[in-house]
């Protein structure tokens, strides 16, 4: 059942038929839509022409834009049908699958992985799409009518995807494969909710880095070398918070700068660099403890949180300790705060980083993000007593 | 006059001193009167002031030279 009652009118001859050549069967995401058949045979008609019929790209060609574009979304409906379609195409169910898994890897030619990176590009980030993008399938020998093919598929099954998620149409058989959605193009689409993280929706204009940023981009990869020295500590502090062993956040590290230098090229400037950083330094840990099923989600509600121990402190608490005493007692009692009040913590009071920038590399909205630091501070408060208040202040 | 749950939310943006000068004053004004806040408030602050100052989970800086070149080695690859 989808979001809208079905409605049983038969879809027209015409369109039926094209269907059931194309797929075997009538798919339900046209079935949903019969309170208007008219459409439906609009529709039909797009995908006839521009899909099924002969043009300027190969029928292959423009499935695996629908693929691609497709797991872009998150639409494991579409991939579902098409590698099907595909089958009837001589296409093996493992390689189309391959194609919406990372079409890079699907040993596809050179021509037609620039084909489906821009596919990518144009359904991800269409507003920074510019003519270089249209050069790059000139330079792979693309002439104007297959570029404007591929347009035309990216646009369409972006039509179609919408339409499939926008009335919850089952899909027409079990899949083969589920495509679970974090799966889905691992490397980017699990980072894409955390590659750009944005202030206002404006472009940041004060980057310090942006300068480094671009020469990096342009090519010059030693320069990327300024950018580990400079942020190096914030990520790794960044790191410490979750994951919480020296030696892990070490290793993971690694993998946010490697990590930060792939994807540099789909780095659109809507946030300083620093943040968009420290946000895969954030994913990256969450990733490795969510591995150790040890992590406890960071986007649950918070509850309220009544302070206790009210016992007055003395004035300078941090009098009856030594500054090494002192290192070590912060570290061990911030260790002990559940992950999303540590980090959140981490990220304001150690780091000291502004709370608009906190909340961007986190993805949360500014009074999310007050609250945690709040809760954070009033947590460790809590434990401190024992070492600060008049009581106990000079006990270990 | 406000409650100690609005103190305590408005707690976060008085450590931060980001608040509205009318807002500042109904909070001081609830701390005159309210010791469970005025403990409170002060050992939170003194908390934050620890914890900042206490240099924790410091990575020495810059960077150590053999980190940043299994970066860089990665990275060239």
């Amino acid at each position: 059942m989808g979001f809208l009652p079905e409605v049983n009118d038969a879809l027209s001859a015409e369109s039926l038929t094209t269907l059931k050549r194309n797929f075997g069967l009538a798919p339900k995401v046209y079935r949903a839509q019969m309170l208007r058949p008219d459409l439906v045979d609009a529709q039909v008609q797009m995908m006839d022409r521009l899909l099924f019929s002969k043009g300027a790209l190969s029928r292959v060609q423009k499935e695996f834009i629908l693929l691609v574009v497709s797991a872009e979304n998150n639409n494991s409906y579409f991939p579902a049908l098409h590698c099907q379609t595909l089958q009837f195409l001589g296409v093996k169910p493992e390689h189309s699958q391959q194609v919406v898994i990372d079409h890079r890897e699907a040993n596809l030619s050179d021509s037609d992985v620039v084909l489906l990176d821009f596919a990518r590009k144009l359904a991800s980030s269409p507003h920074s799409f510019t003519d270089s993008d249209v050069e790059s399938l000139r330079k792979s020998n693309f002439n104007d009518e297959q570029i404007l093919e591929a347009v035309l598929m990216v646009g369409l099954t972006q039509l179609f995807n919408c339409i499939q998620m926008g009335l919850g149409t089952e899909p027409d058989f079990k899949p083969r494969i589920i495509f679970p959605v974090k799966e889905v193009n691992p490397p980017v689409a699990s980072e894409r909710q955390i590659l750009e993280p944005e202030f206002s929706g404006d472009f940041v204009s004060d980057d310090p880095d942006f300068e480094i940023v671009e020469r990096v981009r342009n090519g010059e990869t030693d320069a990327f070398e300024q950018l580990v020295r400079k942020h190096g500590r914030r990520v790794y502090r960044s790191l410490l918070g979750i994951v919480g062993s020296p030696e892990e956040a070490e290793d993971a590290l690694q993998d946010v700068f490697f990590k930060a230098f792939q994807h540099l090229p789909h780095f659109e400037g809507r946030s300083r660099f620093s943040t968009w950083l420290v946000r895969i330094a954030i994913n990256t840990a969450q990733q490795r403890v969510r591995s150790r099923k040890e992590f406890d989600r960071l986007d649950e509600e918070d509850e309220e949180f009544r302070p206790r121990n009210i016992q007055a402190w003395t004035e300078t608490p941090e009098d009856f300790y030594s500054r090494e005493e002192l290192r070590r007692l912060v570290e061990k009692e911030v260790m002990k705060l559940p992950v999303k009040y540590r980090v959140a913590l981490m990220l304001r009071d150690l780091e000291e980083l502004p709370t608009e920038e906190a909340a961007a590399s986190l993805g949360l909205s500014i009074p999310a993000m007050k609250a945690r630091v709040l809760r954070g501070r009033l947590m460790l408060r809590e434990s401190m007593v024992q070492y600060f208040s008049k009581a106990g202040a000079g006990k270990p | 006059m406000i409650s100690c749950r609005d103190f305590i939310s408005e707690l976060g943006n008085l450590l931060d001193e980001d608040v509205a000068s009318e807002i500042r004053e109904q909070l001081e004004a609830h701390l005159a009167h309210c010791s469970t806040c005025q403990v409170l408030y002060d050992s939170t602050r003194k908390t934050l002031r620890i914890v900042t100052e206490s240099g924790s989970f410091e990575y020495p800086e810059p960077i150590s030279e053999p980190l940043v070149n299994k970066v860089m080695d990665r990275i060239r690859k």
